[in-house]
């Protein structure tokens, strides 16, 4: 096994090397583009099995985002939903074998956390305004200036180590158990692994919700998320 | 550990474009059929409101008519049983006021319809009687029918006020009717009674009545001096006629 922490380029293009992960994100993003266009291309309001549960999907995401920031979901449904997708379908593509994913990798799981902290940098100036977002590192005193400024910092490396310390680790050891045990006997861990990346979806997916809303502020739930009071 | 830049740079724009996809092609559609989706069943729920309400202004228009339709039937079964009871009193007075009026009607025609009764009986009673004092008479001597009257009718001559009296015989010529044609011997003493009665003598014009059955009566223009038994049972008959 290749070690996890070095990406080897396969090849180049000029001088942009090309490696492993963009390779299968690149294939992984023909295959959410395409399916996704081709799932979406007759929505009707009378839903097929697949158009349900895309429904579905969409409204989980939206009531995850709006029970966590209480606010509007449609602004941060594209980017949260995204990731989330991206992240799940990205730890599950282990399951193909000869397929390493994307997400063991170190640069893709910095991607990921590099776009969620710009997002919370321009969500945070949108909502407040520059002057306003660099407020809140003053709160709840200047003295917290420092700290918040390392918070930022830190808490966007959480999210890469946590999720490239996840599904490195599983398939690092799915690889080692693979070649001391057998075939079928990494088998119980894939199953586990899927669980995984499952649950590491969920929490990056969540904690950059979390992230953006700290960042926007306390805002108020949307128009068709509040529950209706005559309903229960 | 190393981080190649260029991977993490073109997975930056990888995830970007990604995202890009994914919103324009699944999120966006989607989210867009689901607002579509409650936007219509809101439209629905409204609509559905809406007409909930409008039965409901039907519902409580048609009560309104109902109760006034109710209130109406019971005015105008007041209305009519006023009338009605109004009505039967009228008729009920009415019919009492007929049944009075053929009551009084009919006791007026009995009582009239007895009087003529009455009067019928008296009238044969008094034939009857003077056809029986006519047949008893008929059985008895002809000397009672005139000569014992004379006496009563010289008193009824004394009982009459002086002034009529005087005036009997003076004013023309005097009628004296006898229930049958006197004797001579009768004609004497009937004359001679009566210049003692009237004080002095009188021109007499006899007159032969047999519808007197018995007696004899004194007619002047002045007044008239009735004894017999035809006067006698007319006298009769109208104290039964007044006394009924």
């Amino acid at each position: 096994m290749d070690n996890p922490l070095i990406t080897e380029p396969l090849f180049h293009i000029g001088p942009v090397p090309i490696a492993e992960p963009v390779l299968v994100n690149w294939a992984l993003m023909a295959v959410l583009g395409l399916g996704s266009a081709l799932l979406t291309r007759r929505l009707s309001r009378t839903p097929s099995t697949a158009q349900t549960v895309a429904e579905l999907f969409v409204s989980t995401i939206d009531g995850q985002i709006s029970d966590t920031m209480n606010r509007d979901p449609a602004p941060y449904r594209g980017l949260i939903g995204s990731i989330f997708l991206f992240v799940l379908v990205a730890n599950w593509s282990s399951l193909i074998p000869g397929i390493e994913p994307p997400t063991a990798h170190l640069e893709t799981d910095a991607a990921l956390a590099l776009i969620v902290f710009v997002a919370t940098v321009l969500y945070g100036i949108k909502n407040k305004g520059l002057r306003g977002y660099l407020a809140t590192f003053a709160e709840p005193s200047w003295v917290m200036i420092p700290l918040n400024i390392v918070e930022q910092i830190t808490r966007t490396f959480s999210l890469i180590v946590r999720l490239f310390g996840n599904v490195m680790s599983g398939v690092f050891v799915i690889g080692i158990v693979l070649s001391l045990a057998g075939l079928f006997l990494p088998i119980p861990l894939m199953a586990l692994d899927l669980l995984t990346g499952a649950v590491q979806a969920y929490i990056f997916a969540v904690l950059a919700t979390v992230f953006i809303g700290s960042a926007v502020g306390e805002g108020h739930a949307a128009p068709s998320m509040q529950k209706d009071p005559s309903h229960g | 550990m190393t981080i190649d830049w260029w991977t993490l740079g073109l997975q930056t724009v990888n995830a970007l474009v990604l995202i890009w996809l994914l919103g324009r092609y699944l999120f966006g559609p989607v989210s867009a059929i689901i607002a579509e989706r409650r936007a219509a069943a809101q439209a629905d729920l409204d609509k559905a409101a809406a007409e909930l309400e409008a039965a409901r202004a039907a519902h409580s228009a048609a009560e309104a008519t109902r109760d006034d339709v109710a209130r109406q039937r019971a005015d105008m079964l007041a209305a009519a049983q006023t009338e009605a009871d109004a009505e039967r009193t009228r008729l009920l007075a009415a019919a009492a006021d007929e049944a009075a009026e053929t009551r009084a009607r009919t006791q007026s025609q009995i009582a009239q319809m007895q009087q003529t009764a009455r009067a019928e009986i008296s009238a044969e009673a008094a034939k009857l009687a003077a056809n029986i004092a006519r047949k008893a008479l008929a059985r008895l001597p002809d000397d009672i029918l005139v000569a014992p009257f004379a006496d009563g009718l010289t008193d009824a001559i004394a009982a009459l006020p002086e002034l009529a009296r005087d005036r009997i015989g003076q004013d023309g010529p005097v009628t004296l009717r006898t229930a049958r044609a006197l004797t001579a011997a009768e004609e004497t003493l009937i004359r001679q009674a009566l210049s003692r009665a009237l004080g002095r003598d009188i021109a007499l014009t006899l007159l032969a009545d047999a519808s007197l059955i018995a007696g004899l009566e004194l007619d002047a223009p002045t007044a008239t001096v009735r004894n017999h038994l035809a006067a006698d049972l007319t006298r009769i008959e109208a104290e039964l006629a007044a006394h009924d």
